[in-house]
């Protein structure tokens, strides 16, 4: 019974082994159902990662993102409608509520057909902006594919995409040539801190309406690398917001297309690592932070196990310690975490302001995470502080720790006594001094009677 | 005479002791009267800490109780002045948590179990008992007869001036303080009188214990100085003097220094120089006079002048000298707003803001101190005739004191001592000479023998005279009782945390918002919600709804309180960042409007706007919320600052929807409001109390989506949002 009990269990971890960290079921949106069959590689890889899927139309009636109260999927799959609208389940209310609710969302678009009003203000809200007719397309004359559209230069071929900044991981990295045909470009906000560009269009592409017969060339919105193919917004709560430019690149035939840029070889796409890529990042299967155990104490000595582990109170100038233990997920395992190379995980000791900043150093390492350490002296200022751990990263899920403790001051018996300061010295002395000589005084004074002579003449006088 | 049997209750030895037993019979009786009349509002609401200092020291004296007298010593109060915290062990008069905390621990002794609430809550009638008794010693100093003492006790017991901090449930530092005030007072009489080591030193003791228990103590700082130094301006050295006063300063100033708040302020504090200053000049007199023994007058004469001069320039020398270098501290603020009342206005609002530091209106003496105010010259004019030591003490506090309270409402407290003192010597000799029946005797024949007509003794012969004026006095102490009763009963008997009102028919009606939404915050938010309130609400806060504040009446920290004034008076945009930046969860306004409550936030509002714009004159200007005609307005003429701001959105907030349309009303500012209900974006409505007096508002957390949280509402609302307006210039767009 127990071989039976344990052998499920193994099973049980290993179907979820394979999983996303945040849940399996994943919904599609699909408008038509004969679609389905062009995306045939993408459900079976995805479905060969563990999602269940489950294909609804837009218009559906029982389509619903939640049930109960509660989620009823944990992924959002949303291919273009060619209808104007998602309808009533999916208006960009229901999806912020969706995103709010930690659910994920990618979303495709396509330069065929005109995006949807819906989704335009969906996107205006994650200060993700399209075209302003919404149905531009991203031609690029020096980086297209001479097989498949030799006149219209509308399928772009790109490398994938290096690390953003320096300090940022790469996600969607690697060889190959990804093409993409029909790209409805996005362009971001400054607004927002939130968005981040996965992949933008080469310095020579630019943005064109196919439907105007002359393009303006007077009010161009923007060009060149401003333009996105993919961009990615992750809300503050971590829920992950994709957006594709092109759903055609999904398609099976793009998956095992062959292309040739102009003066190129033909090479084979990698369409398919890269849809790997992306949807396992939108649905947090990669760069997601997990955080164990914190713990902060008064420094011991080595080895010696703290008095109180995280009190709620400390002293100033308290030599104290802190760690953290940070896992990343990476497809189907915790892994321990490790900070990109130009960047630093930090510590802040905070009252209104950070009266420490200091860098976390990875100290000890367990089979799924790493432990990140500092040791300083508390501040001489009293107050409620906070240890604060706040790592937050395009394409990482959002790190943000807060623990308040209590900076007290020195307590009536925890200064040094007078006499261990040598300065102090001086007004001790003082003050016996004065005591001595007064006891000299009054014992002087009571033996030295006057002579009764004396007494009798003052008496006398 | 015709009772053989009373006269040996009255006459002779027996007779004396008889008239002692009655004596304490007649002080306990008056201890009890004082005690009971500070009943009626635990009889009228229930055993229950008033207002607002009381909550903290009600706060103080369980965490003492619970935690022991050393970490109450060391006590770093996390849950106040968030984020900064407050010293609090270190920052209190320790006197009254430590006297209930050891009755309450002399009560567990004894097998009593007792709430600490209700020894808190009877604290000061029981201390105003033993303050009757305290005046009973201090007039009987001054004076030969009896009767005196026993008014003044009875005067004290009941005089409203004192009941208005001693009712029960008031607790205070008060409470205790006139009791050790006023017995103080007697000591240093005792000891003045008796020039005695043993009195001056029990003087410096009960000092010690008024300086632990109130910031008042520098009163009887400069009072005991100022007596000792009239007293030689007038030649009356005398060793007496020099034993009490040097006794009293010695010991007085190391017992004073102990307690960790006032810790080197009596070396260091202008307020204190006084009594050193005193102190030198006692002992240069004692050298003067010592030396006036050995030298014959003229050589005296000039080294006396001389001396005089010289020691007056060093000293005047080194106090200048020190207190530019700032070794002495300047005299603190609302020292000199005790000399010219507008000076806290323009410079310290905080100071002027406190209702209780305005300055007296005029009828208010009359309604804390009834007849005995106009019997107070008298009882001055009385000790001027006898002007003994004592008698000197009487008249410098008489003068001091009145102006003191003049000055500032809170220290008619000082004052009412002194006139239960001289209104009772006055009417003490009004009645002895009147209520004496038989006529008076001449003086024995002996003394005259010149004068051929035997002199008639001065006296009252008239029966009717000594009636009218025995009736008169009667008449009066007999309004003064009522009007004692109806004043305490009326005025000083709410516990301002729960509100009467009376309904039409004449039922009463309790309005007890602010405990509805304290015990709320208590059961619904986490234990370290941060609350942000005006400071007027902290110490209630901290006591009933146990969660952090960000100010408190403890104002200690002016900038703190400006930032929460700042916070409020600020549009949401300014505001939203400063709540974060101090972790607020909650926003607390108590708004009167509906009820028509006039102590609500927008009627203190200007206060939070003018400290604001102390610290911050550039970003708040309390210009801006008055409309070009100078009015201070809510309606629809409101200005646009004061429209925005943070207080007055919180406040309105829904508030038009209780009414039909365009109807609205505020009922304690009397106006109209505008139609529309002010948008609020970055906090939510959490609460309000049913009589809208209070409103709890949720500070929302950052947006989700990194919008700002007017579009995020908007979006709510289902305006779709424009694509941005085409700006000027080059449009910036992210490359990287």
């Amino acid at each position: 019974m127990r071989w039976c009990l344990a052998f499920f269990l193994a099973y049980f971890l290993a179907a979820v082994n394979a999983l996303s960290s945040s849940g399996s079921r994943l919904l599609v949106i699909l408008e038509d159902a004969a679609e389905k069959s062009l995306y045939s590689t993408l459900w079976a890889d995805l479905e060969g990662r563990g999602y269940d899927l489950s294909f609804e139309s837009p218009k559906s009636d029982d389509l619903s993102l939640f049930q109960h109260g509660e989620r009823a999927y944990d992924h959002l799959l949303i291919l273009p409608p060619k209808s104007k609208g998602l309808g009533p389940a999916l208006t960009p209310k229901n999806i912020l509520e969706f995103l709010n609710t930690d659910g994920n969302i990618l979303l495709a678009l396509s330069g065929k057909s005109s995006t949807s009003s819906a989704i335009n203000s969906l996107l205006l809200e994650a200060d993700i902006h399209l075209s302003p007719d919404r149905s531009a397309v991203v031609v690029d004359h020096f980086n297209y594919d001479t097989i498949s559209a030799a006149e219209k230069h509308d399928v772009l071929l790109l490398p994938r995409p290096g690390p953003l900044r320096p300090d940022i991981k790469p996600f969607f990295d690697g060889e190959g040539v990804l093409a993409l045909p029909r790209i409805a470009p996005q362009t971001l906000g400054s607004d927002s801190v939130l968005v981040a560009p996965v992949l933008h269009a080469p310095a020579t592409a630019y943005s064109y309406n196919p439907r105007e017969e002359i393009p303006a060339a007077e009010d161009i919105q923007a060009t060149g690398s401003q333009l996105n193919a993919v961009s990615v917004m992750q809300a503050r709560n971590s829920a992950r917001f994709a957006v594709l430019g092109s759903v055609e690149a999904l398609e099976d035939k793009w998956f095992s297309a062959t292309v040739k840029a102009p003066g190129g070889k033909k090479t084979p796409t990698v369409n398919r690592e890269f849809a790997k890529q992306l949807t396992a990042w939108a649905f947090k299967e990669t760069g997601v932070l997990k955080v164990g155990a914190i713990e902060h104490h008064l420094a011991t000595q080595d080895g010696e196990a703290p008095a109180e582990l995280n009190p709620k109170i400390y002293r100033i100038k308290n030599e104290t310690f802190f760690s953290i233990e940070l896992s990343e997920y990476v497809y189907d395992k915790w892994v321990p975490f490790e900070v990109p190379a130009a960047d630093d995980l930090q510590l802040e000791f905070t009252m209104l302001s950070p009266f420490h900043r200091l860098s976390l150093q990875p100290t000890r390492r367990t089979e799924t995470s790493t432990v990140f350490s500092t040791q300083f002296v508390t501040p001489d200022q009293h107050g409620i502080f906070s240890f604060r751990v706040n790592y937050k990263r395009p394409f990482l899920t959002n790190v943000e720790e807060k623990h308040e403790v209590t900076v007290r001051h020195f307590a009536h018996d925890e200064y040094p006594r007078s006499w261990a300061i040598s300065g102090g010295w001086v007004w001790i002395a003082g003050l016996w001094s004065v005591i001595g000589g007064f006891l000299v005084f009054v014992i002087v004074w009571l033996y030295s009677e006057p002579a009764s002579k004396g007494a009798q003449i003052k008496k006398t006088q | 005479m015709a009772h053989p049997a009373l006269d040996v209750l009255l006459k002779g030895s027996s007779g004396r002791s008889t008239r002692g037993l009655l004596r304490i019979i007649i002080l306990c009786t008056i201890a009890a009267a004082a005690v009971s009349s500070r009943l009626f509002s635990v009889i009228r609401f229930e055993s229950i800490i008033h207002e607002f200092d009381p909550w903290f020291n009600f706060r103080a004296t369980k965490y003492l109780v619970q935690n022991g007298f050393y970490s109450f010593w060391d006590w770093f109060d996390d849950r106040t002045w968030h984020p900064l915290g407050r010293v609090t062990g270190g920052t209190l008069y320790p006197g009254l948590m430590v006297t209930s905390g050891v009755i309450y621990h002399v009560m567990r002794f004894l097998t009593f179990p007792v709430d600490i609430r209700n020894i808190c809550v009877l604290l000061a009638p029981a201390f105003s008992g033993l303050t009757a008794l305290a005046m009973y010693l201090l007039t009987s100093e001054m004076t030969t007869s009896p009767s005196a003492g026993l008014l003044a006790a009875a005067f004290m017991g009941i005089t409203p001036g004192y009941i208005s901090r001693s009712v029960a449930g008031s607790y205070d530092n008060e409470a205790i303080a006139i009791f050790l005030l006023v017995f103080t007072f007697f000591l240093w009489i005792k000891a003045v009188k008796n020039g005695s080591i043993m009195w001056g030193a029990l003087t410096a003791l009960f000092y010690g214990y008024m300086v632990s228990a109130w910031g008042g103590y520098v009163f009887i700082t400069n009072l005991i100085p100022l007596h000792i130094f009239v007293l030689l301006c007038m030649g009356r050295y005398s060793s007496r003097l020099y034993i009490s006063y040097t006794t009293w300063y010695a010991l007085g100033t190391l017992a004073s220094m102990q307690i960790p708040f006032v810790g080197f302020l009596p070396i260091r504090n202008s307020d204190h120089m006084s009594a050193l200053g005193v102190f030198g000049l006692i002992q240069l007199v004692a050298f003067a006079e010592f030396v006036r023994g050995f030298l014959p007058g003229k050589q005296f004469q000039r080294l006396l002048t001389s001396m005089v001069l010289i020691t007056f320039g060093l000293g005047f020398g080194m106090l200048v000298l020190l207190s530019v270098s700032g070794v002495i501290a300047p005299w603190s603020g609302r020292f000199y707003s005790l000399w010219d009342t507008a000076y806290a206005k323009v410079h310290i609002p905080i100071i002027a803001s406190v209702s209780e530091h305005q300055p007296t209106a005029w009828p208010a003496f009359f309604f804390d101190l009834n007849f005995l105010i106009w019997l107070f010259p008298a009882g001055v004019y009385l000790c001027f005739q006898k002007l003994k030591d004592e008698h000197v003490f009487v008249v410098i506090y008489a003068v001091l004191s009145s102006y003191f309270a003049g000055v500032m409402v809170r220290l008619m407290l000082t004052l009412t001592p002194i006139v239960c003192v001289a209104a009772a010597l006055a009417l003490s000799a009004i009645l002895d000479n009147f209520l004496v029946i038989s006529a008076p005797t001449p003086p024995a024949k002996t003394d005259t023998n010149k004068s051929d007509k035997v002199k008639k003794p001065i006296g009252i012969y008239s029966y009717f005279s000594k009636t009218f004026v025995t009736c008169s006095a009667v008449l009066y102490l007999l309004i003064f009782v009522a009007h004692c009763t109806w004043v305490t009963s009326n005025a000083y008997s709410s516990p301002s945390v729960v509100l009467a009102s009376k309904l039409p028919d004449g039922s009463q009606y309790i309005i007890d918002d602010y405990r509805e939404a304290y015990y709320w915050l208590r059961q619904n938010t986490p234990d370290n919600a941060k609350i942000m309130s005006w400071w007027d609400y902290g110490y209630q806060i901290g006591g009933m709804a146990d969660r952090p504040t960000l100010v408190d009446n403890n104002t200690w920290n002016n900038t703190h309180i400006a930032t929460v004034g700042k916070a409020m008076s600020s549009r949401e945009e300014v505001s939203y960042p400063i709540l974060r930046q101090h972790d607020v969860d909650y926003v607390l306004v108590v708004f009167g409007g509906l009820l028509g409550y006039s102590g609500d936030d927008l009627n203190k509002f200007l206060w939070m706007v003018r400290i604001a714009e102390g610290i911050w004159p550039d970003e708040v200007s309390e210009r801006e919320f008055f409309t070009a005609r100078g009015e201070y307005r809510v309606d629809d003429e409101a200005t646009p600052a004061m429209k925005n701001s943070l207080m007055y959105k919180m406040s309105y907030h829904n508030y038009q929807n209780l009414f039909p349309p365009g109807q609205a009303a505020d009922r304690v500012r009397g106006t109209k409001l505008p139609a529309d209900t002010p948008q609020l974006n970055t906090l939510d409505e959490a609460f309000t109390s049913e009589n809208w007096i209070i409103r709890i508002y949720k500070v929302k957390d950052l947006d989700n989506f990194g919008r700002d949280h007017s579009s995020a509402v908007a979006f709510d609302k289902g305006h779709k949002k424009k694509r941005a307006a085409k700006k000027k210039g080059p449009r910036v767009l992210r490359t990287e």
